[in-house]
């Protein structure tokens, strides 16, 4: 509604801005407007004050301008050096973290590679989001996480902690997340036997191969198996061995084969065989249960069906 | 007075031989037959072959008669007989002058503690209904979980070894074995307590007095029971037995007293009557659906659907409070199993899941396939019937042996091992082991590592947990050949399950048909177009499949309706539901009528339905009623008491009671209906006219008395008469009913039906112009007619 009003009220200078490129910009403003009727008259001051200084937006005026568009508030709304310093100090370990990520994306190689990164990021975040009180007697929570709608760092970290949950990282590195754990290397040193092992026997025939590798593939298989029930496993384990697995059924074939298929087929046969001996011998040998029927008492002139059918017919 | 009251103490002797005595019958049909007339030698013997029919209403098969016509016409058993063996409840209540009396003097404190000891009792029904649905679900999944893991780890073993025809035989040989253990204490100990119970707690709720359903070892039987069948892998659900279980306890808590056990508590003795347990056995009813399914307003829907001629709007408030308090205590103590003590949304042994997610939504365009499913769910329903109507004949004429009906349940068992073996072996629909194991059995067999088999999802699992896998599975973990062969399967396994003496309910099997066929039409419309998102998740058309199959197969309405939509949790659909339940009902019933009905009539039950049939107006009372009566004097000898009680041809009911027998023939007046339970109570308590007299301290016969007897009474022949004794009189005043309902002799069949099924009535006595007693209206004079293929058909009586 006030989305309406305030369109029509301005429409001539809407209009008017349209010439000059702008529509974009204050359809954003509306919009928001709208979305938050609170805001609104504080917005639409704005807005106004925007439009009506209109003039200024000029073709000429370029980009950085529109960034800079606040001058800066007084001392005390500004967040303080400290805490600007903790921004600083979230966003190169942000950084850091992401640029370490991406090329551990695929193999996923997250936990091994990245843990020690998300350890510091989450140290800064920890200390921003604390309620301890810094140097000059300021928190950072309020100032920085909390101040604006957006709360975008906020946001940000909770995208890559999701990212850490999901990967589960926690379970494969040591307490201090400074690399992998006792049971993550022993792990990886298996797989490393049974990676060695696939690329020895990898040429030519891979009956051989499945022969030969079976005992450190089934060591690895486990081992994996193991961590999966006392739940201690990883992303990146869990694709290294989805990986491995892959090889071993798909590429080498080495899954277990059908079987003597003969002997299934004539006990099931057997099974199926016996209900129908059951049930002609029932019908043969047991004798038929039979009711006796009964002449319930009537009155004498009137009898049942046949006195129906007369009726009916 | 000493010596009346040394004398009194019969009951439990009765009980006894009574117990010894009802060798009867269940309405499945599986049954031990005694004939009866071989029986007549030896006392004890002849006191039990008498006892089973002592049910007889008003029936008679006279000595002249049989000479006259020879030996009575033998045939095989088919669906158009009415058992002997089945009598009414006495709904009406009998106000004759010890009831005014007891009335009189209770007090108005008296009535409002009658109130609350009802609303009490309404949730102690909830709370043991909720408690056993508990204990069964814990035991079915521990024992089934331990199954599971034994063949798992056999099969894993095979499948590297070879030689995968032993896991086979060890997977046979288990399920055989629960299934053994089931099919014995059912078969040899309580035939009543095979399959549902549904149709017998039908009947109950309808009037039919159903000889031991509602006892404490048909109880135990069937719980014990269900636990075995479904661990032993069968196609069955615990869903049906939970409702019988649920009116069991319904029937045991309100009564104060366990006649089993010989305990009386002495408490709730008002409740001591059929109308009063009728109200409770609804309600436990209600609470056993609502603990099956988790849905409340389905269990008080579904007592209202099959059980009610007499609703109040307190009754149904207080069975809604026995179905709420039921679900709760489910939760409440699932919840603590699960270790999440006090989480209270775990609703329902059959848990559908939730339907939330927005690829679950459904639209207008897809109505019109969703009532076309409901065509093919009542079709394939009616089909499912027919089978199982030949089958359960089948079974009631050659398979009635206690031992061939065990025989038979380790058969199916094993068949349905082995099938569900040969589908899996020979599957090659592999998928991907999901990252949270919804599967909990996964078996990998030749599938390649980290896969595993899709058709071991589906049998290698108890049956509650396939259906929740085929709800809410992700898109493209079955393919359809699975599917397929897998409905197809199930579908006869299920069918062939069904009426075996084991103690097991159908409500799950029909989901899981539907489920798996409804699914694979949401795979096959989502391959016809190249849009895959149009038909999004193929989950919705499994709980759409599940709805027209089980309502096809059971063919009830508002409840079933109202229980889908509890138990998906989702009331957007309720009207796809609905919808799909309307088609498959009658779709379903141009073919064949519900399983329910079909096993009803097969136990040669005297169901009354809602409605005389249809085209029977011409039919009057004249006609329908049993003539010439056997009347009683008001004050009548005690001696020619005795003779027509223990008259072993006319096992009647009920006696009207008459001014003076006059000739022969001749009807006399009527003055009140007497029944035969109070008549023995009489004798037993010896209240003669003479001894009245001659002791004037005797205690005056009570209510009381009446109550401490039901409701099993003593047969006639526990009551011993001397000579002397014969000779006095009986004043029957005081304790017929002074009031019976009565109709004209020109009176039509459907006004006749309207008053008995709308007044719950047990006998109806028909009297002319001056209130002469011409003729007895019972129920089984009612059940007789139907509507057949040739018009009115008439059902002839049988001893069963």
């Amino acid at each position: 509604m006030s989305l309406h009003r305030y369109e029509l009220g301005f429409l001539l200078i809407i209009l008017n801005i349209y010439s000059l490129g702008l529509i974009d910009a204050v359809n954003v403003t509306a919009s928001d407007s709208a979305a938050n009727p609170l805001q609104a008259p504080s917005y639409q001051s704005h807005g106004s004050s925007a439009v009506v200084s209109s003039p200024v937006y000029k073709p000429a005026v370029d980009s950085s301008y529109s960034i800079n568009l606040l001058s800066s508030f007084p001392e005390d709304v500004e967040i303080s050096e400290y805490c600007s310093e903790m921004l600083r100090l979230f966003g190169q370990r942000y950084v850091a973290y992401v640029n370490c990520l991406i090329p551990a994306a695929r193999p996923v190689r997250v936990c091994q590679n990245c843990s020690p990164e998300y350890k510091s990021l989450s140290d800064v975040f920890l200390n921003i989001s604390s309620d301890q009180m810094g140097p000059g007697n300021v928190s950072c929570r309020d100032s920085i996480l909390r101040s604006d709608r957006l709360m975008l760092v906020f946001l940000l970290y909770g995208n890559l902690a999701t990212i850490w949950e999901k990967s589960n990282c926690k379970q494969c590195v040591t307490t201090d997340f400074k690399g992998p754990n006792n049971d993550t290397l022993y792990y990886l040193t298996l797989l490393n036997q049974t990676i060695t092992c696939f690329e020895k026997y990898k040429e030519g025939n891979h009956t051989e191969l499945c022969k030969n590798c079976i005992p450190t593939y089934k060591d690895l298989n486990d081992m994996y198996s193991g961590m999966e029930k006392n739940s201690t496993l990883c992303i990146d384990l869990e694709d290294s061995m989805n990986m491995t697995r892959k090889l071993w059924s798909k590429n080498f074939g080495c899954s277990y084969p059908h079987g003597e298929t003969i002997p299934v087929i004539a006990v099931s046969s057997f099974m199926l065989f016996l209900p129908i001996i059951f049930y002609l011998s029932s019908f043969l040998h047991s004798e038929q249960k039979k009711r006796k029927l009964i002449h319930p008492k009537r009155a004498k002139s009137h009898n049942s069906l046949m006195n129906i059918q007369d009726k009916q017919s | 007075m000493a010596n009346i009251t040394k004398k009194v103490s019969w009951s439990s002797r009765g009980d006894e031989s009574g117990a010894a005595g009802e060798e009867t019958p269940l309405l499945n049909g599986s049954e031990q037959s005694r004939p009866l007339r071989q029986m007549s030698s030896g006392s004890t013997v002849f006191q039990i072959g008498r006892l089973s029919t002592v049910d007889l209403d008003e029936e008679i098969t006279t000595e002249e008669q049989d000479s006259a016509r020879g030996r009575p016409k033998e045939i095989p058993h088919n669906e158009k007989l009415l058992s002997l063996k089945f009598e009414s409840l006495d709904y009406d209540n009998i106000e004759n002058q010890l009831f005014l009396e007891e009335e009189r003097r209770m007090s108005f404190m008296a009535f409002r503690c009658l109130e609350i000891s009802r609303w009490v009792i309404c949730g102690l029904i909830g709370f043991l209904t909720g408690l056993i649905a508990c204990f069964i679900d814990i035991a079915v999944e521990q024992l089934a979980g331990l199954k599971y893991k034994l063949i798992k780890e056999n099969i894993v073993k095979f499948t590297e070894a070879g030689g995968l025809s032993i896991s086979l035989l060890l997977w046979v040989a288990l399920n055989s074995f629960c299934v053994m253990w089931g099919s014995i204490i059912v078969a040899f100990i309580e035939p009543i307590a095979a399959g549902s119970g549904i149709p017998q707690i039908k009947c109950f709720l309808n009037g039919v007095k159903v000889p031991r359903v509602v006892r404490l070892k048909t109880l135990v039987v069937k719980v014990v029971g269900v636990i075995f069948s479904v661990v032993g892998g069968l196609a069955v659900g615990k869903e049906g037995p939970m409702i019988h279980s649920g009116a069991v306890l319904a029937a045991g808590v309100s009564q104060g007293r366990s006649t089993s056990l010989k305990k009386d508590f002495k408490i709730f003795e008002y409740f001591r009557r059929d109308t009063e347990k009728r109200d409770f056995v609804s309600a436990g009813a209600a609470a056993g659906v609502s603990a099956a399914f988790g849905a409340p307003v389905g269990g008080v829907l579904f007592s209202l659907e099959e059980g009610a001629s007499f609703w109040n709007q307190m009754l149904t408030w207080r069975i809604f409070f026995a179905s709420m308090i039921s679900t709760f205590t489910l939760n409440f103590f699932l919840s603590i199993y699960h270790n999440k003590p006090g989480e209270l949304s775990n609703p329902g042994l059959i848990n559908f899941g939730r339907f939330e997610s927005e690829a679950m939504e459904y639209n207008l365009y897809e109505i019109p396939l969703f009532i076309a499913m409901g065509a093919i769910g009542g079709g394939l329903g009616a089909f499912f019937n027919f089978l199982n109507y030949w089958l359960t004949i089948f079974r009631i004429r050659y398979v009635h042996r206690p031992c061939l009906q065990v025989m038979e349940a380790m058969l199916v068992a094993a068949v349905t091992a082995t099938v569900a073996f040969i589908m899996i072996y020979f599957s090659t629909d592999c998928q991907p082991l999901g990252p949270d194991h919804t599967e909990e059995y996964p078996l990998q067999l030749f599938c390649a590592d980290g896969e595993y088999n899709s058709m071991a999802t589906t049998f290698f699992n108890t049956p509650e947990r396939s259906v929740r896998s085929l709800f809410h599975n992700p898109t493209g973990t079955y393919n359809s050949l699975t599917l397929g062969l897998f409905t197809l399967t199930y579908f006869f396994l299920a069918c062939w399950t069904y009426g075996l003496a084991v103690s097991a309910g159908v409500f799950i099997p029909s989901l899981l048909i539907g489920a798996a066929w409804g699914r694979l039409c949401g795979i096959l419309l989502a391959s016809t177009t190249s849009t895959a998102s149009m038909w999004a998740d193929p989950g919705k058309y499994a709980l759409i499949g599940a709805a027209a199959q089980l309502g096809g197969i059971v063919r009830m309405t508002l409840s079933l309706t109202v229980i889908m939509v509890e138990a998906t949790g989702n009331v957007t659909y309720g009207l796809p539901i609905m919808l799909v339940l309307m088609t498959a009902k009658i779709v379903g019933d141009y073919f064949q009528e519900g399983l329910y009905d079909l096993h009803i009539k097969l136990g040669s039950v005297p169901f009354l339905h809602w409605e005389a049939p249809a085209t029977s107006h011409w039919l009057t009372a004249r006609e329908v009623m049993s003539s010439p009566v056997t009347c009683l004097n008001r004050i009548e000898k005690v001696g020619t008491i005795v003779d027509t009680l223990s008259n072993t041809s006319t096992n009647h009911n009920g006696f009207p009671v008459v001014v003076q027998v006059s000739g022969d023939d001749e009807p006399a007046k009527l003055c009140g209906l007497i029944l035969r339970s109070q008549l023995i109570v009489l004798l037993k308590h010896k209240v003669f006219v003479e001894l009245a007299r001659s002791r004037l301290t005797q205690r005056k016969l009570q209510l009381k008395d009446f109550r401490d007897a039901y409701p099993r009474f003593p047969p006639i022949q526990s009551i011993h008469v001397s000579q002397d004794e014969r000779e006095c009189m009986m004043d029957l005043t005081e304790f017929m009913n002074p009031t019976p309902y009565t109709v004209p002799q020109d009176t039509s069949l459907p006004r006749v039906f309207k008053l008995f099924r709308a007044l719950g009535l047990r006998h109806l006595v028909v009297v002319d112009d001056d209130n002469r007693v011409v003729g007895l209206v019972t129920r089984k004079d009612l059940a007789r007619y139907h509507v057949g293929k040739h018009g009115l058909e008439e059902l002839h009586l049988a001893q069963t």
